[in-house]
């Protein structure tokens, strides 16, 4: 081999590799972000400042984080677990506009008793979800169309939806913006919980979480579903429910996001306007890659992950930075996440150091 | 009739950057790897090419700008999965986001300002002459270009021993490697010169059809062209034919929104996405059978990987 390099697949990779691994992508991501933002003005100090104390210690950041937090929780349970069947579901975004179109109507044409409101506006929040994902869902299993096409196409579909109604029946005809009527106090809201903006949602959140973590590690819905994922030849071929499955889990996906629709539109917005939905798809997919598609480990990922969106309104407020830089930084960390787990992958030798293939060989058969 | 004419004869010029675009992920994707990341590449192009056409009021320096933008972020995507053999869709989405991102960070300060760019050439007489005039003879230089790439990108692809070498690492990379082909090379420059069209197809909204930046203004046309390229079964030729066709649905929209007639503008605005979503079913269902798709495209390869 001329090449100065040799890679070697690891057969087996040991837990403490892959923690190292993955600690160590997070904490290069972190230092990548952190030359970026000073490049853009933000001296180190200022980047503890908002990063650290603002985010997660002083109350007002914290109730900013925590409100944050509760819709990417929802999605980021969403997006781990269709992401353990490798459905990659990047319409999130969609799922959550028809959630929030699908809440708003509810509460615009005050269907059904005002006791039983947000109820019925969360219920509806989540079929629309569901039959949003349904419609790619329905696509790949029949005729093996690519979900990632549809499901982003949805997305563009579903936002432009919701620009026809703003523009059109659902205008408030009090304002010249593009918004919809507020929703009703006492009936359509999503109570404060009496800590900043942290309103009700976030026990619908964490009641989300619960359940999830039930199906995923205590059902054995949740091992039919990494079996799936591992091998869904094998699977089918043990007789396991593949289809059933596949279909059940990408749909309580799709109700999770319409669920964070709704959640946005009945507990910080009051109302449908163009902006309540964004950036939600890419946060969502940077949550399950680091919670390693583990449901529990989702909800505190998804508390560290709106910190960043808490410290991206301050640097806009105070540095006149745009919140796209918080894309850039989100899409640095999984960067180098994926590829530091390329050590995990292969053993890299660097030729004229270290043991050659004949000593591993001899090393091994005497382990033997 | 005078209707179709002027909607017909603005096609093209939606067509080329969706063309573009697509030939760039057909090169790419013929290599083996599944690239997710047009949207991003084709935002960068957009607002490198839109920086340095106004920095030195030269469009032709701004569309090379594009080209290289576009292949620097192919570079990074690149070293992701085919050095690192990280997930491909992952690094694609990835590579969206760092596009999204750098350009609206970057991006704030021209936003909104007239671009020289590329307008449409007047050849005189023929460019008046009745339909074919409008049709073929007055559009502007880079849509030229974009159809001739198209050829060109075909006759290499199937025609010529560089694009037999490329379409065989798609195919079957253990069978390359074995006849002595570098596939981690083949599949990396793949993956570059894929990223300059991409780029290109940004440049070209930018300094051709738009000749203003604002973020987001690919809005969804790299997630449109991936799709074309499933539709136009990794096939240049094929993809001449459909871009045509998703750039007639585009046009459609400023055509007939100038005629004044009341529609929903917005549910009219749906169509590319939804013309998109039909195309894919019907394609599926026509390819159920055998698919054209490259046989090894998503999966990363290493020679040891091999058991």
């Amino acid at each position: 081999m001329s090449s100065p390099f040799e890679l070697m697949p690891r057969q087996y990779s040991p837990f403490w590799l892959r923690a190292l691994c993955l600690i160590s992508g997070i904490a290069i991501g972190l230092a990548l972000a952190t030359v970026l933002l000073m490049f853009n003005g933000v001296d180190f100090k200022g980047i503890v400042r908002e990063f650290v104390l603002y985010s997660f210690v002083s109350s007002r950041g914290l109730a900013q984080t925590i409100s944050t937090g509760t819709p990417l929780l929802l999605v980021g349970l969403a997006s781990a677990i269709v992401l353990k069947l490798r459905f990659w579901n990047i319409g999130i975004d969609g799922q959550a506009w028809l959630g929030a179109i699908a809440a708003s109507g509810i509460a615009i044409y005050e269907v059904g008793d005002p006791s039983f409101r947000l109820l019925i506006m969360a219920c509806a929040a989540i079929i629309a979800g569901a039959v949003w994902v349904g419609i790619p869902v329905f696509f790949k299993m029949r005729l093996g169309v690519n979900e990632v096409i549809s499901t982003l196409m949805l997305t563009y579909v579903a936002f432009l939806a919701a620009q026809h109604l703003l523009y059109g029946d659902w205008r408030d005809p009090s304002t010249s913006w593009p918004v919809s009527v507020t929703f009703d106090e006492n009936s359509e809201r999503l109570q404060r919980i009496g800590f900043g903006h942290v309103h009700d949602g976030v026990w619908i959140a964490l009641g989300s979480a619960l359940f999830v973590s039930y199906l995923m590690l205590g059902h054995r819905f949740g091992l039919f579903l990494s079996a799936i994922g591992l091998s869904p030849k094998g699977s089918k071929a043990s007789g396991l429910p593949v289809p059933v499955v596949v279909i059940l889990t990408v749909l309580i996906g799709g109700g999770l996001c319409g669920l964070a629709g709704f959640v946005i539109v009945a507990g910080q917005e009051y109302r449908l306007t163009q902006y309540v939905i964004h950036d939600l798809t890419f946060s969502a997919i940077l949550i399950a890659f680091l919670a390693r598609f583990n449901p529990i480990a989702v909800v505190p990922v998804s508390f560290l992950v709106a910190g960043m969106f808490t410290a991206g309104e301050t640097l806009k407020a105070f540095y006149q930075l745009p919140l796209s830089l918080i894309l850039v930084v989100q899409a640095v960390i999984l960067g180098s996440v994926i590829s530091v787990e390329f050590f995990s992958a292969y053993r890299v030798r660097i030729n004229g150091f270290g043991l050659s293939n004949r000593q591993i060989d001899e090393e091994q058969s005497q382990q033997l | 009739m005078e209707f179709i004419v002027y909607w017909l004869s603005a096609t093209p010029s939606y067509a080329a950057p969706l063309l573009l675009a697509a030939l760039g992920l057909i090169i790419n994707e013929r290599s083996g790897v599944l690239n997710l990341g047009a949207e991003g590449m084709m935002a960068c192009g957009a607002l490198a090419g839109a920086l340095v056409s106004l920095a030195y009021s030269s469009p032709l320096l701004g569309i090379v700008a594009a080209a290289m933008a576009g292949a620097s972020l192919a570079v990074v995507f690149g070293g992701l999965t085919v050095v690192l053999r990280c997930d491909q869709v992952v690094s694609g989405l990835i590579l969206v986001a760092l596009g999204a991102g750098i350009t609206g960070l970057l991006g704030r300060n021209i936003v909104g300002q007239t671009l020289p760019g590329f307008r449409e050439v007047d050849l005189g007489v023929i460019s008046d002459l009745p339909v074919v005039g409008p049709l073929i003879f007055s559009q502007n230089t880079l849509t030229y270009f974009s159809f001739l790439f198209a050829a060109v990108a075909w006759w290499w692809m199937y025609r010529s021993v560089g694009g037999l070498r490329l379409r065989a690492v798609g195919e079957s990379p253990s069978t390359a490697d074995a006849n002595g082909i570098n596939v981690i090379t083949t599949r990396f420059l793949a993956v570059v010169v894929g990223g300059g069209f991409c780029g290109l197809a940004g440049g070209y909204l930018a300094l051709a059809s738009s000749f203003v930046w604002v973020e987001g203004m690919i809005a969804g046309r790299g997630w449109i062209a991936i799709g074309l390229v499933i539709f136009a079964r990794w096939n240049p030729r094929h993809a001449i034919l459909g871009a045509l066709l998703f750039g007639a649905v585009e046009a459609l929209i400023p055509r007939v929104q100038a005629t004044g007639v009341d529609v929903p503008i917005y549910l009219m605005m749906m169509l590319p996405y939804l013309t998109t979503l039909g195309v894919l079913v019907v394609a599926s269902k026509l390819d159920e059978k055998r698919s054209r798709e490259p046989a090894s495209l998503g999966m990363p390869y290493a020679r040891q990987d091999r058991h």
